[in-house]
């Protein structure tokens, strides 16, 4: 599970980049500045570091990872595709090259890649679910003139397509959730209260996720100090119900937090369980790296 | 008054699962009655209670979600259910099997008999 920079280890690497923009801890310094939200100066110091080190495969990585947080598929892949120059069997750039060729409907690069995703990582769910999925697609690419009922397998595979894009991409994580009606959104947020995945529809809860992150958090505090003092042991979640929606707070390791939003008439055992699903979800993300 | 809050508190008790119950002015933060099980601090659980009803209150109408109604603690070892209504507030502990649905029945028709 990833960990937030300390300040003192920002300000070495910020030294350290500043000294030698090729200096290995460019690396850690960008992906510090993603997670703080600072996309930008995240794409321009792996940018610069590249100039100097072209070949270190994290910075691809990371530099493909922001690209496509930033909606950006094709220059993502061009990243993946540096990545796998310099190391052919690099399970992420596989899994994402994989991923974009699926979703332009290059099926036999797609195949290719995420068997070798697949060979690298067996039980990651992410490549699997692609697998079923380009499975769907080239038995509805070869009956394309078929029952109604195929149509409707197609449409099961762009359902999968989607919930496995959505699992590289941030701001989608919990898409595979808005289809439920009672679904405002879902974030993670990390231990400085920045959005590190997900979004709430702002019309939804009339605020956005960072600031309703700060401020909860003196709730959240006190309902630990609440949960030790009764004996409860580990707290694992808080719902707070109000007049205009539920809201569902989960807590992480490493001071991680999922937020979910509801509908105020949402049923409480179905928020509790679409918590559950929202925490999955983000387990999922923060463990893989996505 | 007492007597209807010990009587809501009865009912709230009997629920399987609940460990205890307590009505609790959120102004002072203290009891008013509670029925808690042996060795719970009930002044201490009421003071954290009502603390933690006026942090998310005001988390609640500063991000514009209105008014609070209530309030659920999961924990590894049971859960902390927590319903108020303008200077009262109800809280039950109870154990992790606890028949949530129907303490919040109970929770709701607490509330609805302060509202009247």
């Amino acid at each position: 599970m990833r960990k937030s920079a300390a300040p003192a280890e920002l300000q070495r690497w910020s030294e350290e980049v500043a000294h030698d923009p090729g200096a290995p801890s460019f690396v850690p310094l960008a992906d510090a500045y993603r997670r703080q939200g600072n996309r930008d100066a995240a794409v321009r110091v792996c940018l610069r570091g590249l100039e100097r080190n072209p070949g270190n495969v994290e910075a691809h990585l990371l530099l493909a990872r922001l690209y496509l947080e930033n909606g950006d598929r094709e220059r993502a892949h061009d990243e993946w595709g540096f990545a796998l120059r310099l190391d052919a069997d690099n399970f992420e750039a596989h899994r994402g090259v994989g991923f974009v060729h699926l979703d332009r409907g290059d099926f036999g690069i797609a195949r290719r890649h995420l068997d070798r995703a697949a060979a690298a990582r067996p039980d990651d769910p992410a490549v699997q679910e692609a697998l079923l999925v380009l499975t769907d697609r080239l038995r509805g690419a070869t009956a394309q003139s078929q029952a109604p009922a195929e149509g409707n397998a197609r449409g099961q595979g762009q359902g999968r397509l989607a919930s496995t894009v959505a699992a590289l991409d941030p701001v989608k994580l919990f898409d595979p959730l808005r289809r439920e009606t009672p679904f405002l959104g879902a974030v993670i947020l990390d231990a400085h209260g920045l959005v590190l995945a997900g979004a709430l529809s702002r019309d939804a809860t009339g605020t956005d996720a960072e600031a309703l992150g700060a401020i909860l958090s003196g709730a959240i505090e006190e309902a630990a100090r609440t949960a030790d003092l009764l004996d409860l042991g580990a707290w694992r979640g808080i719902m707070l119900e109000t007049e205009h929606a539920q809201l569902h707070i989960t807590v992480l390791p490493d001071q991680f937090m999922v937020l979910l939003a509801a509908d105020p008439g949402a049923p409480a055992g179905w928020v509790v369980r679409a918590a559950q699903r929202a925490t999955e979800l983000s387990r999922s993300f923060l463990q893989g790296g996505a | 008054m007492k007597k209807l809050f010990e009587d809501m508190l009865d009912r709230l008790s009997r629920v399987p699962g609940v460990r205890g119950a307590m009505i609790v002015d959120a102004q002072a933060g203290v009891p008013i009655v509670e029925e808690m099980a042996e060795g719970v601090a009930g002044g201490a659980v009421a003071a954290m209670a009502a603390s933690l009803v006026k942090r998310s209150a005001k988390a609640a109408t500063t991000a514009k979600f209105g008014e609070l109604r209530a309030i659920q603690l999961e924990a590894a070892a049971g859960h902390l259910i927590i319903a108020s209504h303008r200077d009262v507030v109800a809280v039950a502990v109870t154990r992790v099997d606890a028949q949530l649905g129907l303490v919040r029945v109970e929770m709701r028709n607490v509330l609805e008999a302060l509202k009247r």
